[in-house]
């Protein structure tokens, strides 16, 4: 053979291989040899696959009676995960869907997504701090977790707040208030598939959200109430803003109010869905605008008045029917109710300081105290024991939007899919609230 | 060893070099020189391989075609319209993001291109380098056919839509119907996709597809066998020239419930707003779409808005004119004095150069002024000068309005056809989706027996007025 040339090339590498990987030899008695040929039909390994790819629903066993009711399916259901990411879902909820057709047998929320751990947080901060920490909970509308936290530490120091910082705390909440049901009509509309209410919501929202920004600092997570007063006074360029935004604020929340009250598809798809009478609202413990629109007239400002709320003048707005669209509607006339307050809050705003005189280094007598406040979805409040030192020995938030959220079983089954988002949404929950 | 001898080592390093040789030889190259190896010679064999084609199969070609001119007008027409749909599709992406964007209050797209007219073009690309993506457990044969069928039926029922005089595909005498038989086919290809993919969500997309457009397809067929009767045929090139004349002879007005009807059950069938039931995104994420990524979702993207465009394009042809004018064109004109051949080819440049120098300085002064010191005097002979092309663009289509029948058809078909798409657009930024079982009785409870009620009273009327 010439030098150059090559002899014949066997590849070794494939000689292995193909020794290593033999023919599989079926034979009558070897049950796994005969698993091994039968994975040769393209079907059967498509099985396998998708069998190996998603887990059995659940994967545990049951553990209680409602989940054995809850996962067995009957004749033609199927299970729909709907989340925790869902263009639908504000935030990482998920709802189990068990559905026949396009009907809804019954729901299974299932929360704990966005859990931190708040409380414990908070319980190892100091209590300024914890105003800080509690800001993220209701992210859409901060002031008021502030306010709850900061009410229930004012009964543990037994602080007399100036009548100013009151104002000014009743006129940045009531502001905030506006913006968080902006918000709420826009995305309801949203997720029940129009595109423009939500753009005009967040101009609206960004107007009051800068206004703030000028007085607190920060847009979204504002750090601005303080035990014993808030941070800082008004300032020119918050009332200028203020000043400019009043001036068309009400046409522009009938404007806004027009867009999806006289449109008859909204309307139609709203009315009748997801009713929560008012035994069951109560049963619940549902408060705040749901409760509302299901004719109980209980709101803290006016139930367990707190702040200058009783010197102001503005109504209590209820529904009876206790639908979807009561529950928007109730959003819209507490706008109008919170407009007329911002109006008497800027008229009647006193002189003097806006923080009590207190010490640098706050440490409450040890005690127990509840302080809650009417947050835009209900009842916002914080339990708190004090063991002396500088910070809580326990904080406990109580949530508004998780106890709205558990009505979602009673007020789906029987519904449509198209359904879960106009019910959900118009119960408004926020899932930083919720999961604490 | 012979590795020590010098005639060894010679011959082995000539044998490592000639075994190495493709490898380091291709290595040193640059890019330019890499690209010129594989383009040049493939350029090469291509242009040998067309020559040799060209002589020897060519004459035989042109015989078969020239003894089938039928055919030949057919796969005009086809290739024509294929390549119709994609830059339609472009225009009438970046329109929807333009206008509902301007309703929203927002500005929309501004980035690509001016004005962001490039927005769809970069669209298409993303679709295009996006990973052909197949979910685990998807039927992949019919996965991959479904978007294949949706785009097929949406371009084929374009072959019967007449956009000019002498424009249309085919002038079937059975038009109308054949569109609805191809228009029906849409609904196969979403059911394949909603059933291939092996997820909840496009299953039920798909079911809700299969539900709404065969309900609404009854409707919107019985709408318009008012204007079969008072046509008196089903061929889209007489329908429309039943409708020549005045603005009052359009059917819209002989029919205006049916032409109500009509535009609804469309909505309906185009899948648009407030009847998107199939790929509701609050609700069912994409529907039939969801496991569909690159070109495979981009065809059916594209599929939604040229149906968008045909659903338009059909009720401008039925109801309001197609490209008939609204009005008898007040003066009539000839350009038969004007021969471009005249002036030859220096007298074109001569006049090209004119006009290029002196429009574009004239325009530009218009940009100097009205844009301040912020243009630059480059910048504003550049405005002008397109300034310059649109304004010489808008006069060739004005003398071909003029001058030819098909351009002035073709213009106000357009006209007639975007005004309706436009509605479209707006009805998405504006309306809430309805619910499924709101959208299933409105078809069945209210435009069924409307449709039907329509077309009793015309036959009816015609039957009447004929005796």
């Amino acid at each position: 053979m010439p030098a150059h040339q090559h002899a014949p090339r066997t590849s070794p590498a494939r000689a292995t291989t193909r020794a290593a990987r033999p023919h599989p030899q079926p034979s009558a008695d070897d049950a796994s040899a005969r698993q091994y040929s039968s994975a040769d039909d393209p079907r059967v390994m498509l099985d396998r696959q998708v069998g190996a790819l998603f887990e059995p629903i659940p994967p545990y066993p049951t553990r209680t009676e409602r989940e054995g009711e809850f996962y067995s399916l009957g004749d033609g259901e199927m299970f729909l995960n709907v989340g925790p990411h869902h263009p639908a879902t504000h935030g990482v909820l998920r709802l189990v869907l068990k559905l026949s057709g396009e009907q809804i047998v019954d729901v299974d929320p299932v929360l704990g997504y966005l859990h931190r751990g708040v409380e414990k947080i908070c319980e190892n901060s100091d209590y300024y701090h914890v105003i800080d920490q509690v800001d993220p909970l209701e992210y859409v509308s901060s002031l008021f977790q502030e306010w709850a936290a900061v009410l229930s530490f004012e009964k543990l120091m037994d602080v007399q707040v100036p009548r100013r910082a009151e104002y000014i705390r009743v006129l940045s909440g009531e502001l905030l208030r506006i913006a968080s049901h902006t918000l709420f009509m826009g995305f309801l509309a949203l997720d029940l598939g129009g595109l423009t209410p939500i753009l005009y919501s967040f101009i609206e929202r960004d107007e009051i959200v800068e206004m703030l920004a000028a007085l607190t600092g920060a847009r979204m997570l504002f750090n601005y109430f303080r035990v014993g007063g808030v941070n800082g006074d008004l300032n020119h360029e918050f009332m200028s803003r203020l000043g400019d935004w009043m001036t068309r604020a009400a046409k522009q929340t009938e404007a806004q109010a027009g867009l999806l009250n006289e449109n008859e598809i909204f309307v139609r798809r709203m009315r009748g869905v997801g009713v929560l009478d008012r035994a069951t609202a109560l049963r619940y413990g549902v408060t705040g605008g749901n409760l509302r629109a299901s004719g109980v007239p209980f709101d803290l400002r006016r139930a367990h008045p707190y702040s200058v709320y009783p010197e102001l003048d503005f109504n209590i707005p209820t529904r009876d029917e206790g639908d979807s669209l009561a529950r928007y509607l109730i959003r819209v006339d507490e706008v109008r109710e919170s407009i007329k307050i911002v109006d008497q809050c800027l008229h009647n705003m006193p002189d003097g300081p806006v923080m009590a005189r207190l010490p640098r280094l706050i440490r409450p007598r040890p005690g127990r105290a509840w302080g809650a406040c009417e947050g835009p979805r209900g009842m916002l409040g914080v339990y708190t024991i004090s063991d002396g030192s500088d910070g809580p020995f326990r904080f406990r938030i109580h949530d508004p939007s998780f106890l709205n959220l558990e009505t979602v079983p009673a007020l789906l089954p029987g519904n449509l899919l198209a359904d879960t988002m106009a019910v959900v949404s118009s119960l408004d929950p926020v899932m930083g609230g919720i999961d604490k | 060893m012979s590795a020590a001898t010098p005639a060894g080592g010679r011959i082995r390093s000539a044998m490592g070099l000639m075994r190495s040789f493709p490898a380091q030889f291709w290595s040193r190259l640059s890019l330019q020189e890499r690209l010129a190896l594989i383009f040049v010679p493939a350029a090469i064999v291509a242009g040998v391989v067309t020559v040799l084609a060209v002589v020897l199969l060519g004459p035989p070609f042109l015989d078969f075609l020239g003894a089938n001119l039928p055919l030949v007008r057919f796969a005009v027409a086809a290739t024509a319209i294929l390549l119709l749909t994609v830059p339609t599709a472009f225009v009438l992406i970046y329109l929807e993001l333009k206008v509902i964007a301007r309703m929203n209050l927002r500005i929309g797209p501004n980035r690509v291109g001016p004005w962001g007219i490039a927005m769809s073009v970069i669209h298409g690309f993303k679709v295009l380098s996006k990973e052909d993506f197949a979910p685990t457990g998807a039927d992949i044969t019919v996965f991959t056919l479904a978007p294949v069928v949706t785009y097929m039926a949406s371009v084929m029922t374009l072959l019967v839509i007449p956009f000019a005089p002498g424009l249309i595909g085919q002038d079937l005498n059975i038009g109308l119907l054949y569109f609805f038989s191809m228009g029906g086919l849409t609904v196969v290809g979403l059911l394949m996709a909603g059933w291939s993919s092996f997820n909840k969500y496009s299953l039920l997309g798909g079911l809700r597809s299969a539900a709404q457009i065969i309900s609404y397809e009854i409707p919107l067929t019985l709408s318009v066998v008012g204007v079969i009767i008072l046509a008196g045929t089903m061929s889209m090139n007489r329908i429309v020239l039943a409708q020549s004349g005045s603005l009052l002879d359009w059917f819209v007005f002989k029919q205006p419930l049916a032409a109500l009807i009509f535009f609804i059950a469309a909505t309906a069938e185009a899948n648009r707003t407030p009847f998107d039931m199939t790929e509701a995104d609050s609700e069912i994420v994409a529907g039939f779409a969801t496991e569909y990524s690159g070109m495979r979702f981009g065809f059916f993207f594209f599929a939604e808005y040229v149906n968008v465009f045909i659903v338009s394009a059909l009720v401008a042809t039925v109801f309001f004119g197609g490209w008939t004018a609204p009005f008898q064109w007040p003066w009539a004109y000839n350009l038969n004095w004007f021969n471009p051949w005249s002036f030859g080819f220096f007298g074109w440049l001569a006049i090209v150069l004119t006009v290029g120098y002196f429009g574009t300085i004239f325009f530009a002064v218009f940009a100097r002024l009205f844009g301040g010191r912020e243009w630059g005097l480059w910048a504003s002979m550049g405005l002008g000068f397109l300034f310059l092309l649109v304004v010489v663009a808008g006069l060739v289509v004005l003398a071909g309005f003029i001058a030819f029948d098909w351009v002035a058809g073709l213009v106000w078909f357009m006209a007639k056809t975007y005004a309706f798409v436009i509605t479209f657009v707006w009805m998405r930024a504006t309306l809430p989706r309805v619910r499924v079982d709101q959208l299933m009785g409105f078809a069945w409870k209210w435009l069924l027996p409307a449709s039907l009620l329509n077309l009793f009273v015309t036959a009816t009327a015609v039957v009447l007025l004929n005796r």
